[in-house]
């Protein structure tokens, strides 16, 4: 624990500094500056979604192979399991990115609330009279969420955020997915009543709403780029040109598929050619 | 004075281990090689050997099968 504390240091002066930046430099208001830093934090992270996102999709690709290996071994799990293993490793592709998906967050979660904690002691002296209030409605980013009546309206907006970022998360079991939708509840019950004495500023509330809604943008972005990818063309039109045949079924396809209907030039002569040897 | 390690193992699939999904990039997962680590090399050498588990278990590996006692660490 004290190992984990003492790596936040470093974390806790890039964050401080970063949020003077912000403040000083781009003239922002500290709420505003909270949320210019998450945002870089995000975007920093865009190359790990970029990967995860090239791997589900070079995974649909393997598909078949895949459930051929499922059904192979479908009376042995650990060999299964295995053989999976080393089929994703040969192809360099993998579903997890790593045993926990949230770790990169935690660190910065951790230090922000230090940061924000002492943020009257150790930052706010230097910056006499610099405005602590965020959109009209908000005193105080840094006083305790329950304050003031603005910190619960901000409370109720973070767990909706969350709820909604759920949605976009790769998990696959419901039963996760319904951890994941009451998490948020018992966070905001932690929150408000935290054991100890602890306080929560206001502040790191909009690192969270923040975060969320960048998942949320970030998984409807990505969700419409997966929708896209599945199943090269090629090898839709291979598996069922008699049914492409049939212009009703066609039609209907591109209805409830939503997929772009792009028959490339050289496909079409091939049906064409295989309609005239039928006849 | 390994079972506090195995002990540790257990508590962290039944409380934290529950909640995130239980998709590891290697097999066997992290918490399972913990597991055989700590059986078979002991608290300090398989804690270390977890560890360095859960290190490579990382987007920037490719993960793969790896059993404990397969490693390279202690020979």
């Amino acid at each position: 624990m004290i190992g984990f504390l003492s790596i936040l240091g470093p974390i806790e002066d890039v964050l401080t500094w970063a949020l003077e930046w912000f403040h000083t430099t781009l003239g922002l208001s500290w709420a505003w500056s909270i949320v210019a830093l998450t945002i870089v934090v995000r975007v920093l992270l865009v190359p790990l979604t970029v990967r995860q996102i090239h791997s589900m999709q070079r995974m649909q690709q393997y598909l078949p192979e895949m459930k051929a290996i499922q059904k192979r071994y479908k009376t042995d799990r650990r060999k299964q399991n295995e053989e999976l293993m080393k089929f994703y490793k040969e192809h360099q592709i993998n579903p997890a990115s790593s045993c926990l998906p949230i770790i990169p967050q935690i660190p910065i979660f951790f230090a922000l609330y230090f940061v924000l904690r002492d943020f009257d002691d150790e930052i706010y002296p230097e910056y006499p009279g610099s405005e602590l209030d965020w959109l009209n409605f908000v005193p105080d980013i840094t006083a305790n969420i329950t304050a003031d009546w603005s910190g619960y309206v901000l409370l109720a907006v973070y767990v909706a955020s969350q709820v909604a970022s759920t949605w976009f998360m790769p998990t696959q079991s419901r039963g996760q997915r319904i951890i994941f939708l009451f998490l948020p509840f018992i966070f905001a019950i932690f929150i408000l009543d935290p054991p100890g004495g602890t306080t929560f500023p206001v502040g790191l509330l909009i690192y969270w709403m923040t975060t969320n809604l960048w998942t949320v943008g970030q998984g409807i972005v990505t969700r419409g780029l997966r929708a896209k990818t599945p199943a090269p063309p090629a090898k839709r039109s291979s598996r069922t040109p008699s049914k492409v045949e049939r212009p009703e079924d066609a039609a209907a396809e591109d209805v409830d598929g939503g997929q772009p209907p792009k028959p490339g030039p050289p496909r079409r002569v091939k049906r064409k050619k295989k309609r005239g040897a039928r006849r | 004075m390994k079972y506090v390690g195995i002990a540790g193992v257990y508590a962290y699939r039944y409380t934290f281990g529950a909640l995130f999904p239980a998709t590891c990039k290697y097999h066997p997962s992290c918490s399972q090689y913990a597991l055989d680590a700590l059986r078979r090399y002991g608290l300090v050498r398989g804690t270390i050997l977890a560890g360095w588990r859960l290190l490579r278990c990382n987007p920037w590996s490719h993960g793969g099968v790896d059993y404990a006692e397969n490693q390279r660490l202690f020979r």
